[in-house]
């Protein structure tokens, strides 16, 4: 049995805070928190902008295909990416060495303005989850708690 | 495996598709996304080439509800199967929960097969991941092809090792066993991750297996 690791109510209400007041004062739609393996860990902000699960896959790519890109002129890894759209942009900043933040935004701020929020924002998030892995909850749940039909079907 | 947000009561497995070039590893995700119930899916989401090869990785995002009180995320990738594409191979498998290796059973390919499911257990172990310790399934696909190996050849071959793998003969194309081996590495991890961490009962218990040559070779012989 492997415990999987839990961030508990307490713990969400802290990173929303800390999530919220960065959007407040950055005027950024979403912001999402995501570990390099593409996996969401919590998400502030107007949900409706986009697939959150889809955009974390691709944000976790883009910034693991960059960092062979940043070895090339002697960096471990670049520690933010800023993709600039027509109407919405992106920017992602490295967190800790296994996790990313995803901000996207529109017309209503700067990319200035995000990048300088953000490293406080990421900050506080590294703080929080430091501890969670230091020695936070666990999920655990038995084989009864796992349904026994096929989880898929062919339709 | 990632953090479960316990507010939003999500738990995220990564199930990865893995096997040599052209083997069908995104026709699996094509006909899964084809088929399952679009309430329970995302978008498929392709980065490939011009010539509609993979170039970085296919990805599925599947939701159940399979543990009491969670919404169960099943991520799906696959990785590009040519071998120049090692590194990007090394990235998809990062925080890998689960494996499907998908053999091609043309007998030509055998040796892309064994090479494939070598470097497979190469790039877990640079994760610190025994490949006898992740949650795996073989795929014998493209049983429909008339100049296939017997599954007894292709057992031997790929699975012929202390912790054998549950294997599943395969069409991809028309989706025979494809949900099958969706829905057995899936149960596999989950109970991986529960307090009784029996495996299911499904999977196939260990016997000898014979070896029959392949008929190319006694031609030529």
């Amino acid at each position: 049995m492997n415990a999987i690791p839990v961030l508990t109510i307490d713990d969400v209400a802290t990173l929303d805070g800390v999530l919220a007041d960065f959007l407040k004062k950055s005027e950024a739609d979403l912001t999402v928190v995501i570990d390099k393996g593409g996996n969401v860990i919590s998400q502030y902000g107007d949900h409706n902008v986009t697939d959150v699960t889809i955009i974390a896959a691709l944000a976790a790519g883009s910034f693991a295909a960059t960092c062979e890109l940043a070895r090339r002129i002697g960096e471990v890894e670049f520690n933010a990416l800023y993709h600039q759209g027509n109407g919405s942009h992106m920017f992602m900043n490295s967190v800790d060495d296994d996790t990313i933040m995803i901000t996207v935004f529109g017309q209503k701020t700067t990319v200035g303005l995000v990048r300088f929020y953000s490293t406080a924002a990421a900050t506080g998030v590294a703080n929080l989850l430091k501890s969670l892995r230091r020695g936070g909850h666990g999920l655990e749940f038995t084989a009864a708690d796992i349904s026994a039909a096929p989880i898929f079907s062919d339709s | 495996m990632s953090i479960i947000n316990y507010a939003s009561r999500e738990i995220q497995f990564k199930i990865v598709y893995y096997g040599p070039a052209l083997c069908g590893k995104t026709t699996n995700l094509s006909y899964i996304h084809q088929r399952i119930n679009p309430q329970n899916r995302g978008d498929l989401v392709s980065l490939a080439t011009a010539a509609d090869r993979t170039l970085f990785f296919d990805f599925l995002p599947l939701n159940a509800v399979v543990i009491k009180g969670f919404v169960t995320k099943f991520q799906l990738y696959t990785v590009p199967g040519q071998v120049i594409y090692n590194a990007t191979r090394q990235l998809v498998l990062r925080s890998v929960d689960g494996v499907v290796f998908v053999a091609d059973s043309q007998w030509e390919k055998m040796e892309e097969n064994v090479e494939s499911f070598k470097n497979l257990e190469e790039n877990l172990a640079k994760q610190n991941i025994s490949i006898d310790e992740i949650p795996l399934v073989l795929q014998y696909n493209k049983r429909d092809l008339t100049n296939i190996a017997p599954i007894n050849y292709m057992e031997y071959v790929l699975n012929n090792r202390k912790k054998r793998f549950q294997s599943f003969e395969v069409i991809s194309s028309t989706g025979q066993n494809v949900f099958a081996a969706l829905n057995a590495v899936s149960q596999i991890l989950l109970h991986k991750f529960s307090k009784q961490s029996d495996v299911p009962s499904t999977v196939a218990p260990p016997v000898a297996i014979p070896v029959e040559p392949p008929p190319q070779k006694q031609a030529s012989a």
